[in-house]
């Protein structure tokens, strides 16, 4: 190969490719309004980004999969936890983690700002982005739901969640709302001991909990919700 | 040297080096953050992030500084002229390293843009531009008055504007997060694998002519075909960032192939090394700065080409994107592709900044220096790269809870703290045998005529 090839390989490379790039980038640009929903993207949205700027959340937690490694990705955060739960945990992270092994550093948030940062997670629960992360993939989250929902529609746990109204407020597979954290997402997490006696009295096992009690409940009742939660959470990933 | 005015290197490298053990030691405690519990009192003061963004921000400027001070020696050399403002060389050392200092401190108080590796604010953005500006105006007025062009500079003054340019696209406000991140990586993946690959590719090049004593028109030769290759995978490559963050489907197969041919240029550079090195007319020595040669040819064609294909394909990386495997992938390439370029280059011209005869030193304790850091950094690598798979398994595919399928991984965090223990003592080491270089003992150099 002589000079004269090589020269031409550096010029057909870096211009075919910058070409390619450029054009698609223009094209990028132009459908990037419609993949994030940018009509929803809003001055309170805004706001919340700049929030999330201003106290470096990303250098822990990952968004899009892309910061720090070392807290959890909050792409789909909005949908798995619900508004309430964020709140609780820029609110009063030193109580939240108590007991965890990793903490969260107490931020002094005004409320509004904490307000801006749920819209802002919202507004990114809705970019579409080919279903990433895996682990919050709605997709997946059905597919495991339907199948334990199939075998339990008769129980009497399942009439129970319909009669209690719990997915006013919880998040099932594609249903119900954002305020409290997924059941699938709970089922994963806890016990069955633990959230009959969560369903008892809330605030008593996390102090600031904006969800009622569910006292008027039996004992029994309380633990026949809790296995159908755990039973929710065991078909996923399959 | 050959010249007077390529003495400024030396400055730029010693501010790097101090910089760089800075980096590792932060690196240490981010690593014990991981399977330690730091106390609520002590997060609420210097969280992680504040961390990350002093090892991350340390690093970046490291590399610039030691890139630049290789720069101030290796144009005069190629050009056969002084630099043509030594003074403001100076001038923009001290105001790129008062700016980092700043930087960090600032960091520490919550003072930041608060996006990952850019967290410079914006203010202080600016004096990095200026200092950018001093730098290429200085590089280009010496390489156009001396009208002498060679590629290896052509290579690096390209590689310089291409890095400088990118970096601009960091600084604005983005209110779409989408956009934000496609255009974060015009500066991180387009100097990682462009700008910063045409100025290894220089500085490789230009090592291998002075080293190896092949003729230059065969070097350069292949450095056409290399940098051809490199822009050819590496722009178009940039959408392997592109697969999860809200942009059209077609990234996802075209990130997927233009990346995955990523490993074919640092894998012909290897191959150039090797052919350049059996063809050599001079010896073998200094031995250390043959060691780091072929160990950053090496290590950057593991860590950046290996490491970075096995999780460059849509179908894998849906399960292994934004986990540890990115952290094992990250640290080995940016040590074979950069760190040990940087160091390369010291050893390369410190002994002939400092006039020692046949440019031999005394390599004792470097030896231990190299092989400490290498191989923790390995160990590291792995740590991380087993840590990542049990991610990617327990989290993504099992769907278990982040923080529980964090726990079994802290035991690799410990594995890759201790491996960290050693990197450190070998960045230790080799600081101070590259600040305090002496000649080789006289028996040695007797050989020589």
């Amino acid at each position: 190969m002589g000079e004269k090839t090589a020269k031409w390989i550096f010029w057909f490379g870096t211009l075919s490719s910058l070409v390619l790039f450029l054009a698609l980038t223009v094209d990028t640009q132009g459908q990037f309004a419609a993949l994030t929903h940018a009509d929803r993207l809003d001055d309170q949205v805004v706001a919340g980004k700049r929030v999330f700027e201003r106290r470096n959340c990303n250098d822990c937690h990952t968004i899009l999969g892309f910061g720090g490694y070392y807290a959890p990705d909050l792409t789909r955060a909005w949908s798995r936890l619900g508004s309430d739960a964020i709140q609780r945990r820029l609110e009063k992270p030193e109580v939240v983690f108590a007991d965890s092994y990793r903490k969260m550093p107490q931020q002094h948030l005004a409320a509004q700002e904490v307000a801006d940062l749920v819209a802002y997670l919202a507004w990114v629960d809705g970019i579409e982005n080919h279903d990433w992360p895996p682990q919050d993939s709605v997709n997946r989250w059905k597919r495991s739901t339907e199948r334990a929902l199939a075998s339990a529609t008769l129980s009497p746990a399942a009439a129970l969640m319909q009669q209690e109204n719990c997915l006013s407020c919880h998040g099932l597979a594609d249903r119900g709302e954002r305020k409290g954290p997924r059941l699938e997402w709970i089922g994963m997490r806890r016990s069955v001991a633990w959230i009959a006696d969560y369903l008892a009295d809330p605030a008593k096992v996390a102090p600031g909990a904006e969800m009622p009690a569910y006292g008027h409940l039996s004992a029994g009742q309380r633990e026949m919700l809790g296995e159908f939660i755990v039973a929710l959470a065991s078909g996923h990933g399959r | 040297m050959t010249q007077k005015s390529q003495s400024i290197a030396y400055p730029y490298f010693v501010m790097a080096l101090l910089l760089f053990g800075l980096q590792v030691v932060m690196g240490l405690w981010l690593a014990a953050n991981y399977f330690l519990t730091v106390p609520q009192g002590v997060v609420d003061v210097f969280p992680f992030a504040t961390a990350r963004a002093m090892h991350t921000n340390l690093l970046v400027l490291w590399l610039l500084l030691g890139f630049m001070g290789a720069t101030f020696y290796l144009v005069p050399e190629e050009t056969g002229t002084d630099l043509a403002y030594p003074k403001m060389a100076i001038a923009q050392l001290v105001l790129l390293s008062a700016t980092g200092v700043v930087a960090l401190v600032g960091f520490f108080f919550g003072w930041t843009q608060g996006r990952p590796l850019l967290e410079i604010p914006r203010p202080l953005d600016f004096l990095v531009v200026i200092g950018a500006l001093m730098f290429l105006f200085n590089i280009a007025v010496t390489m156009f008055r001396a009208k002498r062009w060679t590629a290896v500079q052509g290579s690096l003054l390209g590689g310089l504007v291409f890095l400088a340019l990118m970096y601009l696209f960091g600084i604005p406000f983005y209110k779409n997060l989408a956009m934000d991140w496609y255009y974060w990586w015009w500066v991180i993946h387009l100097w990682v694998e462009g700008a910063f690959e045409l100025i290894a590719a220089a500085m490789t090049a230009f090592m291998l002519i002075k080293l190896t004593g092949v003729e230059r028109k065969v070097v350069e030769k292949w450095l056409y075909v290399e940098l051809g290759l490199f822009l050819f995978t590496g722009i178009v490559g940039t959408g392997h960032h592109y697969y999860w963050l809200g942009a059209p489907a077609y990234w996802l197969w075209l990130g997927g192939i233009f990346s995955a041919l990523e490993p074919l240029p640092i894998m012909l550079m290897l191959v150039d090394t090797w052919r350049d090195i059996k063809a050599r007319k001079e010896p073998m020595r200094p031995r250390l700065t043959w060691v780091y040669l072929i160990g950053m040819v090496v290590i950057h064609f593991v860590g950046a080409g290996l490491f970075g294909f096995a999780h460059t394909l849509p179908q894998i990386n849906y399960y292994t994107h934004g986990s540890q495997v990115t952290v094992s992938h990250g640290h080995l390439a940016f040590f074979g592709a950069y760190v040990l370029l940087n160091l390369t280059f010291f050893y390369f011209a410190i002994p002939r900044l400092k006039g020692f005869a046949g440019a031999r030193y005394d390599e004792r304790s470097g030896q231990a220096g190299f092989w400490l850091m290498s191989l923790g950094v390995l160990g590291m690598s792995l740590a991380f790269a087993v840590a990542g798979v049990l991610q990617t398994y327990l989290e993504r595919i099992q769907g278990q809870p982040y923080m529980l399928a964090q726990q079994p991984i802290r035991f690799w965090m410990l594995v890759a703290f201790a491996h960290g223990l050693l990197v450190v003592a070998g960045v230790i080491v080799t600081i101070r045998h590259l600040l305090t270089l002496k000649p080789a003992p006289p028996e040695a150099t007797a050989v020589a005529p």
